[in-house]
């Protein structure tokens, strides 16, 4: 990603507006932007959703492959999720092998999806030592305006919920749907003037400091942290945002469940 | 081409597998303004093809060997994504996708007024996330109409669409069976205007005759796709 220049002018306006207990878009300091969640969307993709966060927009594909289960874990497939974020998302977005930025996004939403236990991975075995699914979940940017991190785990697991394992296709079976028994929900604040604000817009990635990312399963339990940039925070400021993130995400566990 | 001339994919009522006649065209619908941070953006469905093209620009050129003193270079990337096709494809540069990307910008530096912006640089992101069959297609006349959408002064729009043979019979627009049992296909991108081209790929095998007829559905084509262009540009759904 191309280091865009940070406006000192920007950073004192986010600072005003922080002493203010405003934001740069109008919204309260823990209020998100309306998520608007669509599934199947995709129609190579054996699981997809498409989710849009202001003018933040991503896709999330499903695809299944036959591996060779690892030596040491004969009776488990796999799951991959990898992030990519090409030029067509934002000016300082470049082409080119993947970013450090994309590769964290996309492995920071894999460990909350992982570490939830939300897919079965002894159910994705064919035959023991020799077949079993690989779910490939990719992660896919068409829009940044800031905090892509939710806007991907959010289609991610969207996507993984109504995906069907093609078996009829690799003549194993009759296809059947992936089955996840949890909904693991991210969760991102940033840094913006002297104090974290939740679902940070883009002007506010730009001249904010560090993010602070919580994913948390059906029962609040914690499942991913991630603290990102330059910056520092206390004890108190986590206790705080960590009770923010346990009532947000309900409320978007229960979109996606009204789905 | 694969050329199994055996399948069967025309029936006695010249009727094509998805219900065709031979000279139709799949489904098309246009849509403008899709990304929203970028400068002008289109998405465009054709059959079950759907591509989004982002436009930024004219911006500073970077890097600076790639600058033109007396004009701007048009920097286009065509992809397809991880979940674009029914067996995954891996992300990255191929082969495939750099000729595209080539063969594309060829086509649109001819119709860009690059004089107007010398030193700089307009980038256009094409970015398949369904391929059907006819991607190249899709990309380059979408990316047309995101360069418009964007306000990028040019001489015309580029229309682009193919037309080839099956079971010996000239058809236009391929869809996957047809392009996957094809024996010929034509590409081209057409200036809706002047009927100049600006961009032309064939293989496979056609006659003299199986040629024209092909040229003239893609002619014809390419006339109804650039109303749906308009309209699109004009605020309706195309």
């Amino acid at each position: 990603m191309a280091i865009p220049l940070v406006p000192k002018l920007l950073r004192a306006h986010l600072a005003e507006l922080a002493e203010n207990d405003a934001r740069i878009d109008g919204r309260q300091q823990w209020e998100g932007r309306d998520v608007e969640i669509e599934t199947s969307v995709l129609p190579r993709a054996e699981g997809s959703a498409r989710v849009r966060m202001g003018d933040t927009i991503v896709f999330a594909g499903v695809k299944f492959q036959i591996m060779k289960p690892y030596s040491d874990r004969p009776n488990q497939g796999g799951l991959m999720c990898s992030a990519e974020i090409r030029p067509v998302a934002g000016r300082n977005w470049e082409s080119g092998p993947p970013s450090p930025e994309s590769i964290e996004l996309g492995r920071v939403v894999d460990r909350g999806i992982r570490e939830s236990g939300c897919i079965d991975v002894d159910a994705l075995c064919i035959i023991p030592g020799e077949k079993a699914w690989q779910v490939i979940l990719d992660l896919f940017a068409i829009s940044d305006d800031g905090n892509l991190f939710d806007a991907f785990a959010l289609a991610g697991i969207a996507a993984l919920r109504n995906a069907v394992v093609p078996a009829e296709r690799f003549e194993v079976g009759e296809d059947y749907s992936l089955g996840v028994s949890k909904t693991p929900i991210m969760c991102s604040y940033h840094k913006v003037g002297d104090r974290f604000v939740y679902d940070a817009c883009g002007r506010e990635e730009l001249g904010g400091d560090e993010r602070i990312h919580i994913t948390l399963g059906d029962d609040d339990h914690v499942h991913s942290l991630q603290k990102g940039l330059k910056g520092i925070f206390s004890t108190e400021e986590f206790t705080e945002i960590m009770g923010r993130a346990q009532e947000r995400s309900k409320e978007i566990r229960d979109i996606l469940d009204s789905l | 081409m694969g050329g199994y001339g055996d399948v069967q994919m025309i029936d006695e009522n010249g009727k094509r597998v998805d219900g065709r006649g031979p000279g139709d065209l799949r489904d098309i619908t246009i849509e403008t303004d899709v990304v929203p941070v970028a400068d002008g953006s289109c998405r465009m469905t054709w059959g079950t093809n759907e591509v989004i093209v982002a436009v930024y620009g004219p911006m500073e050129c970077h890097p600076r060997k790639l600058q033109r003193q007396d004009r701007a270079v048009l920097d286009v990337a065509y992809n397809m994504a991880p979940f674009s096709t029914t067996d995954r494809m891996r992300p990255g540069f191929n082969r495939r996708s750099r000729e595209i990307s080539k063969v594309t910008k060829d086509a649109l530096e001819s119709v860009v007024l690059l004089e107007l912006y010398p030193r700089s640089k307009i980038r256009i992101s094409i970015e398949v996330l369904s391929a059907e069959a006819g991607t190249r297609c899709v990309g380059l006349t979408a990316a047309s109409v995101a360069l418009a959408d964007a306000g990028v002064p040019m001489t015309d729009m580029v229309v682009s669409v193919a037309s080839g043979k099956i079971n010996d019979v000239v058809v236009c627009d391929l869809n996957k069976e047809e392009d996957n049992y094809g024996e010929a296909d034509l590409p081209m991108g057409i200036l809706p205007n002047s009927g100049q081209l600006v961009f032309l790929q064939m293989d496979g095998d056609l006659s003299q005759e199986e040629f024209n007829q092909a040229w003239q559905y893609n002619m014809d084509a390419a006339q109804m796709i650039h109303n749906f262009m308009v309209d699109s540009l004009k605020g309706g759904e195309a």
